[in-house]
């Protein structure tokens, strides 16, 4: 049949699908919930999986592109949680402090800064605070952290070769503590031993710290490397390193370096595994997408179970709308519709009805993932390709549960039908 | 035994066989329909309704034919048949020089489109619809584009006088405006014949002489009309009448004859 035809027909489906919603509101919402709410489901997971990459992808931008870390064992593994679980990885050793001074002395490495994160209870006077973390920080934390310190300052490199009680608080734990005081030269307690405070830093807003408890709005201190090696009960095991290339460096020579360095340290023979591993922006990336593909995967398990019920819908409005028209049907033949052009009409009208269920989904997704931003950390936001998608699918959707009515209204005999009261 | 009965028709059996000419030969252009021998059977539950057992009928291009016949006479059957609706189990039916009993569904839909104006004693128009989109419709499956199909809407809508009726759905017309807007659906593609079922079944008398009158316009104009009508004073309307009884054509009777033959009774 002709192409306008085929147009025309398209538009007066289209048309024709408002009109038989407008005339059974109900039935019509009950048809489209299922397809709405399907759609809605992937839509606000999809929100969420991408506003979390993206702003995870913008912690790690933060962190530095060809900033990377040396660990004790693989991040992607989660097989070393229980002792009886086969984790050749708890064998290795943890980065030394010898091994952090040589890798800072090699000429690829800019910076290279030691870190153990613990928590414990400080006091001021009678104000005292459990549980509040700290990080035990080599001196170049400033730089590869760009940290940013007023009033005060950070601790030196000789203040940390001699491990002296000095402590650095965040916004946050200097209000909790202090209140408006200022808050330079005054001690804090951790561990029964006086720390002196020597400045306050600003703990940037990232999606990783919110999640991790360590946001802003968290109580947070630094001390110096030696200083909590020496003085605190720090897990000196779970030290780990972070690495700052030169700026004209490469991360992969400079892994390969570091990686050299270590494994001539450690005397590991060629061919056998390493006792440590590197992990660059690339590999956490890979760890999320892991997860979250897995997420994902379940949203749309979720929305495609959605999609059928709404398909079921579909078949079931169909039916019933193809048998009230039968005689509607008779007219369009006896005018000169072809079983063709009625198959046609009739799956615009589905697509159409599973198309609007999407939209609403869409629209309902879009408010959900308004209000997560606004009120949970979660920096929720529509992924534009997931509107295409939603819209395609549930068109297709209606295409394909639309076929048997359809097929039945096209196959109609014109006398029988024009008979039909 | 043939139950044939012979009136004062024009023609007799072996007359109309005469005048629809030898099986598989192609009519002569005058004629706009020609059926040959048409049987049309159901199959009710294993008992065979033989509906139309053999109908030979010629109409000539601008001829305004009633047909008529008790109910069971194979009347609407045959109308099916004329109006492309349905196809015979045996026999010829020409029409405009196509011999479209052996067409396909998908060209039968052509047909209708193209040869075929409906009018339905329901009026069988689209609820929600305008009268303007209801008489676009044909034009529609023709594959006309907008603005043409919306000016020949139009011009049908005028000739039915109801071009100030043109945004109106059919609830918000009388009868007789519903059934003036399915005439000029049916007569919107140009068609060759315009075929009417009971066109005045759900009309008061004098909205029905209305669209008899339009027909009688139409008629005058060249246009082939056919009427399936069991009211003998509608019938009356036409100038030629076929009597149809048990699927047979019982008579055949030109108007004057069909007048006379009832003054004379």
């Amino acid at each position: 049949m002709k192409f306008f035809a085929k147009v025309a027909m398209a538009l007066e489906g289209v048309t024709i699908a408002f009109e038989a919603i407008k005339s059974n509101k109900v039935r019509a919402a009950l048809t489209i919930s299922g397809v709405a709410v399907g759609v809605f489901v992937v839509v606000a997971m999809a929100a969420a999986v991408h506003g979390i990459r993206e702003s995870f992808q913008k912690d790690l931008d933060e962190f530095g592109a060809t900033t990377f870390q040396i660990n004790r064992r693989d991040p992607g593994n989660n097989q070393c949680n229980s002792p009886d679980d086969p984790c050749p990885d708890r064998k290795n050793p943890p980065v030394s402090l010898d091994e952090l001074h040589a890798i800072q002395g090699l000429p690829e490495v800019a910076y290279a800064v030691a870190r153990i994160g613990t928590s414990t209870t400080m006091t001021y006077r009678d104000h005292q605070l459990k549980a509040v973390g700290y990080d035990a920080y080599t001196t170049d934390w400033i730089r590869t952290d760009r940290a940013d310190i007023s009033p005060g300052r950070s601790f030196t490199e000789s203040e940390n070769q001699s491990a002296a009680p000095l402590i650095i608080v965040n916004d946050t734990l200097k209000s909790q503590l202090f209140g408006d005081s200022d808050p330079l030269g005054k001690e804090i307690t951790l561990e029964g031993k006086p720390f002196t405070v020597i400045g306050v830093f600003h703990t940037k807003a990232g999606f990783l710290k919110t999640l991790n408890g360590t946001g802003p709005d968290q109580p947070r201190a630094i001390v110096p490397m030696m200083t909590a090696w020496r003085h605190l009960s720090v897990y000196k095991r779970g030290i780990g390193v972070s690495v700052m290339p030169q700026p004209s460096i490469t991360r992969d020579d400079a892994m390969d370096a570091v990686t050299a360095l270590l494994r001539s340290r450690r005397g590991i023979k060629p061919g056998a595994n390493n006792s440590f591993y590197l992990v660059g922006e690339d590999r956490i990336m890979d760890i999320f997408n892991q997860f979250f593909g897995a997420v994902f995967l379940v949203g749309m398990t979720l929305s495609g179970v959605g999609l059928l019920v709404g398909g079921v819908g579909v078949v079931a409005i169909m039916m019933i709308s193809v048998t009230e028209r039968t005689r509607e049907i008779g007219v369009r033949k006896a005018l000169g519709a072809t079983a063709g052009i009625i198959l046609w009409q009739f799956l615009v009208e589905a697509a159409t009805l599973t198309t609007l269920g999407a939209a609403i989904g869409l629209v309902i997704g879009a408010i959900l993932a308004e209000l997560v931003k606004i009120y949970t950390p979660i920096p929720a936001s529509i992924p534009p390709e997931a509107v295409i998608v939603a819209l395609v699918a549930a068109a297709g959707t209606g295409i394909l549960f639309g076929m048997m009515p359809a097929a039945r209204a096209a196959r109609m005999d014109p006398v029988e039908s024009l008979r039909h009261e | 035994m043939s139950p044939q009965i012979e009136e004062v028709g024009l023609s007799t059996t072996a007359e109309r066989a005469a005048v629809v000419g030898a099986a598989g030969s192609t009519p002569d252009k005058d004629w706009v329909i020609v059926t040959r021998g048409l049987k049309r059977e159901y199959d009710m539950g294993g008992e065979i309704v033989r509906a139309l057992r053999g109908v030979d009928l010629a109409i000539r291009r601008n001829e305004y034919v009633a047909i008529m016949g008790p109910s069971g006479s194979g009347k609407s059957t045959f109308m099916n048949l004329v109006g492309c609706l349905d196809t015979p189990n045996a026999g010829e039916y020409w029409l405009s020089g196509q011999l479209v009993s052996t067409f396909k569904d998908d060209e039968l839909a052509r047909v209708r489109n193209k040869e075929i104006g409906f009018v339905f004693q329901t009026f069988n128009l689209l609820p929600r619809a305008s009268a303007l989109h209801n008489v676009e419709l044909p034009l529609v499956y023709a594959g006309i584009g907008s603005a043409e199909r919306k000016e020949r809407a139009m011009e049908a809508l005028t000739k039915v006088q109801l071009d100030n009726r043109a945004s109106h759905r059919p609830n918000e017309l009388s009868g007789g405006q519903r059934q003036r807007v399915a005439i000029a659906r049916a007569l919107v593609n140009r068609p060759a014949i315009l075929l009417a079922d009971e066109p005045t079944g759900n009309l008061d008398s004098t909205t029905s002489e209305e669209i008899m009158k339009v027909f009688e316009t139409l008629a005058n104009t060249g246009q082939t009309v056919i009427m399936v009508t069991h009211e003998p004073d509608i019938a009356q309307h036409a100038r030629r009448v076929v009597v149809l009884r048990d699927g047979l054509i019982a008579s055949d009777t030109k108007r004057e004859a069909f007048s006379a033959k009832l003054v004379g009774l």
